[in-house]
């Protein structure tokens, strides 16, 4: 009826087999071990909701809104004495090793009580993923090793990344964009190092982080061929913190601004392109590959948020509606009420399919791909930390292991693989974050005046959720993206970016 | 409209603009601190003093004897920069309302005499339908007058205002739907206020939780009324609550329209990325047809041409859902400043949606307005 190299044909039209069935190739790679994994994180998450989130959440917010400078540093420590820095860590760099796709599952329940908590755990794994991006294997373990030392001692060291510009927003997240924008953190090389000037902003857990993953350019007229990567630790001569926003929610998280001033960082803390030299593509072309790699999976975690504030917003309205009188009879047997609830509870549900299957793409083909093959998932799970500590650990840090593990993530990865990822990834985290500020909002109006007070929690979810559809990237620019990576490539006269 | 009627229009427009300009646009994210910042008594002070609490009031108490149209056009141009202030006018003149509506001109006239802008203040909890909401206060016949028992939730103004208007059920009297409005002299003894409850939006109009014990009151109007003159009065005030929300678009357009041409990105104004375009001009065509729509509205009210009711109260209906939806595209055209408390947009995010609230559950202001046409 149909020849082997027919089917691969038909499945390579669009829309191709690969990209809409990330789910069913997934299913049977999977270890069986990361089911158990996610209802233990899941049982984690709640439990840590009922015994610090939700009595702490309206606190810290009233507290943020009576002085917008203070930083929560007993949240971070509380987090910390949880062991959230470091759970989603491989044991191979002292972490946990819980796989991770879990931690969006985590982000999730966080985020149905708190995007604020949810977002000062989840950004440290966006610094955790931008430090792993560079496959640069010593710097991997030193800051690594630090972050888990500093748990273990009660001390927390949080990774930031450091990336946003006053002048460059959306341009920074973009490669094609980079070259036409206006970005001004110069990086310039000096004996032993560089030297770094300029300022990052809305950079969130600045203030709170110990570790910031700073991306500065050489060549400020082509930072696409000269983008490098730090690992800077605050403290360091020249390097110093700026204000701290004034947000409208989200305001446990600081987003802070950072200011480099002569800052001189040593050659062994960047990752420049003579790093990825051995790899096929372009640098151009590998800073985009390394935008890509990490947005793929941090956009995955903020649409985890997305639909964890559309569950908070459903729950408060659900609960509101089967506690309050409205009209004479019971809010929750208003058949309008029922339907708008249904529809949340459905901007819930259609949401998780698309974050859970960003995830999947990830797994696949993406950054989550190693540890999820199932030898060095179990190898990595069953291993004791000393083993890992004394044997892996020095192997690590070799330049052969660097540049194998280079060439297994960047030049194993196909294009097809980079725009799947990329596009799952845009395409959860507009749909997810919409649908939260959606719910958001139908909450709000479905408790009328109990909705604006701050004591019923909804309006804060409102405020917080908004912010979502605005970092990693805005939702417009991830549309395009979305557009550029599933859709236009099909059509060679297709063109994104371009001025018009 | 006759030649007298739009010039003394456009002086109302005139005077409300600068006012917003000079007195609120300076101080937007101070006044907006409150609780946790000081009031901004001296800005109330001086809208009482231009007579922006007065506009509606009847010229023979004191008032300027305006209608609907004149509002609308000062809480439009008074939300454009901040619309807690719009609060507060909104709140005071639909209280005066009910009052005129249960036929206590008299009572009125003795608040409207008052001197300080405290006492001339009437509060009284705006958020709520009280026919919506259980359990309500409850008043009990003492004599020849009343007094309040139990609590009511955002009552707005009520930390502020001399006297409020408090929806309440009559024992013994009210079967379980009615209520009847109660005028309560808030300086008085037996009344336990909240702190000021700490809200979505409107910070600057702040609302409290008050509670009654015994406390005397006057009834207002006939027993058991309530209802009557709270959807009477809703018909023509809907219509002002659509005002502030088109108030509200109005900052949220010039805000984004003026930022995306200096913002630059990828090398060009955003203006010129026609996504962006595309959603200022979806801003543009919203905001248009929101002020056809409200001055449309506005004249029915004023002229009580048939089916005004409707007219103002699906304008409200229209105008503020549309601009919950803009005033969120307001901040992503200005990315993460947007989000930030050094622009307005933030604000008008969170105060589009908390008027939205005005007067009853959203939801609920659309079911009524299908069956009202069903009558």
């Amino acid at each position: 009826m149909i020849t082997k190299r027919e089917i691969h044909s038909w499945l390579e039209n669009e829309p191709v087999f690969d990209d809409i069935m990330c789910s069913l190739r997934a299913a049977p790679r999977l270890p069986k071990g990361m089911v158990k994994e996610a209802r233990k994180v899941i049982a984690i998450a709640r439990k840590f909701n009922q015994e610090i989130v939700v009595p702490y959440a309206l606190d810290l917010d009233q507290t943020l809104q009576r002085d917008p400078e203070y930083l929560a540093w007993d949240l971070v420590q509380k987090a910390g004495e949880w062991g959230f820095y470091t759970m989603w860590l491989p044991k191979i760099a002292g972490g946990k090793g819980y796989s991770l796709p879990t931690l969006s599952y985590f982000l999730e329940e966080i985020g149905s009580k708190c995007l604020a908590i949810a977002n000062l755990i989840g950004v440290h794994y966006l610094g955790v993923s931008t430090l792993f991006a560079t496959w640069d294997t010593r710097l991997i373990n030193e800051v690594l090793w630090d972050v888990s030392d500093g748990e273990k001692a009660g001390d927390p060291r949080l990774i930031s990344l450091a990336i946003t510009e006053p002048g460059a927003g959306t341009d920074v997240e973009e490669v094609d964009l980079l070259d036409q924008g206006t970005v001004a953190c110069h990086a310039k090389k000096v004996d032993g190092g560089y030297v770094v000037n300029g300022t990052k902003v809305f950079i969130s857990n600045g203030h709170l982080s110990k570790w910031h993953m700073l991306v500065a350019y050489c060549d400020l007229k082509h930072p696409a061929e000269t983008t490098i990567v730090f690992a800077v630790k605050t403290g360091m001569d020249g390097f110093t913190f700026g204000r701290k926003e004034h947000k409208m929610g989200q305001k446990g998280c600081p987003a802070s601004e950072l200011i480099f001033k002569d800052c001189f960082i040593p050659r062994e803390y960047a990752v420049a392109s003579d790093h990825t030299a051995n790899v096929k593509r372009s640098y151009r072309e590998t800073v985009a590959q390394y935008i890509d790699y990490v947005v793929s999976t941090s956009r995955a975690g903020v649409a985890a948020m997305g639909v964890g504030v559309a569950r908070g917003a459903f729950e408060t309205a659900l609960e509101f509606a089967v506690n309050t009188t409205v009209d004479g009879k019971l809010l929750v047997n208003h058949e309008w009420v029922q339907c708008l609830l249904a529809e949340m509870y459905k901007n819930v549900s259609m949401g998780r399919l698309t974050y859970v299957e960003t995830n999947y793409a990830n797994g696949l083909e993406g950054m989550f791909k190693i540890l999820q093959y199932k030898p060095v998932y179990y190898l990595v799970k069953l291993m004791h930390m000393s083993v890992a500590e004394k044997i892996i650990k020095p192997i690590l840090g070799h330049p052969i292991v660097n540049r194998l593990f280079l060439k297994l993530q960047l030049d194993l990865q196909t294009d097809a693989e980079i725009q799947r990822t990329s596009g799952w990834a845009s395409l959860a985290k507009f749909a997810c974050t919409d649908l939260g500020v959606k719910n958001c909002q139908m909450g709000v109006e479905i408790m009328g005046q109990a909705g604006l007070r701050h004591d019923q929690r909804i309006e804060k979810m409102l405020r917080d959720a908004k912010l979502l559809q605005i970092y990693e990237g805005t939702n417009q620019l991830n549309r395009v993206n979305l557009f550029k990576s599933l859709i236009g490539r099909a059509y060679p006269n297709a063109n994104v970016f371009a001025h018009e | 409209m006759s030649i007298v009627k739009e010039k003394e229009l456009k002086l109302f427009e005139k005077a409300a603009s600068e006012f917003a300009k000079k007195q609120l646009a300076p101080n937007r994210e101070e006044n907006d601190n409150y609780p946790y910042g000081p009031f901004f008594e001296s800005v109330v002070q001086k809208a009482f003093e231009v007579d922006f609490f007065h506009i509606t009031l009847p010229e023979a108490l004191g008032g300027m004897d305006q209608g609907m149209h004149a509002l609308s056009v000062v809480l439009t141009n008074i939300c454009s920069e901040d619309c807690s202030l719009g609060g507060i006018i909104f709140t005071n003149a639909a209280a005066q309302q009910l009052l005129l509506l249960a036929d206590c001109a008299g009572k009125l006239e003795q608040i409207a005499t008052a001197e300080t802008v405290n006492d001339f203040l009437i509060g009284w909890p705006v958020f709520n339908n009280p026919s919506e909401i259980t359990p309500r206060v409850h008043a009990k016949k003492v004599n020849e007058g009343y007094t309040l028992h139990g609590t009511l939730e955002y009552m707005v103004l009520g930390g502020i205002a001399g006297h409020g208007l408090v929806p309440a059920a009559i024992d013994d009297q009210d079967d379980q739907k009615a209520y009847s409005f109660f005028l309560v002299n808030l300086s008085q003894n037996g009344i336990v206020k909240s702190d000021p409850v700490l809200s979505l939006g409107l910070h600057a109009c702040p609302a409290v939780d008050m509670t009654f014990d015994a406390t005397p009151a006057e009834l207002i109007g006939n027993a058991g009324k309530g209802a009557v003159y709270f959807n009477q009065l809703a018909d023509r005030f809907q219509v002002a609550a659509a005002a502030m929300s088109v108030g509200i678009v109005q900052g949220a357009f010039k805000e984004a329209f003026d930022y995306s041409r200096k913002r630059f990105q990828g090398g060009q104004a955003i203006i010129n990325w026609s996504e962006v375009k595309m959603m200022l001009a979806d801003m543009a065509v919203k905001l248009k047809n929101a002020e056809m729509i409200l001055t449309t509205a506005t004249h029915a009210v004023d002229d009580q041409t048939p089916g005004w009711p409707a007219a103002s109260r699906a304008a409200a209906l229209h105008i503020q859902e549309m601009a919950c939806d803009l005033t969120s595209d307001g901040i992503q055209v200005l990315g993460g400043v947007g989000y930030m408390k050094d622009f307005g947009q933030e604000k008008r995010f969170r105060d589009a949606k908390h008027i939205q609230a005005l007067l009853g559950i959203a939801p609920l202001k659309k079911i009524k307005y299908i069956e009202t046409l069903m009558v």
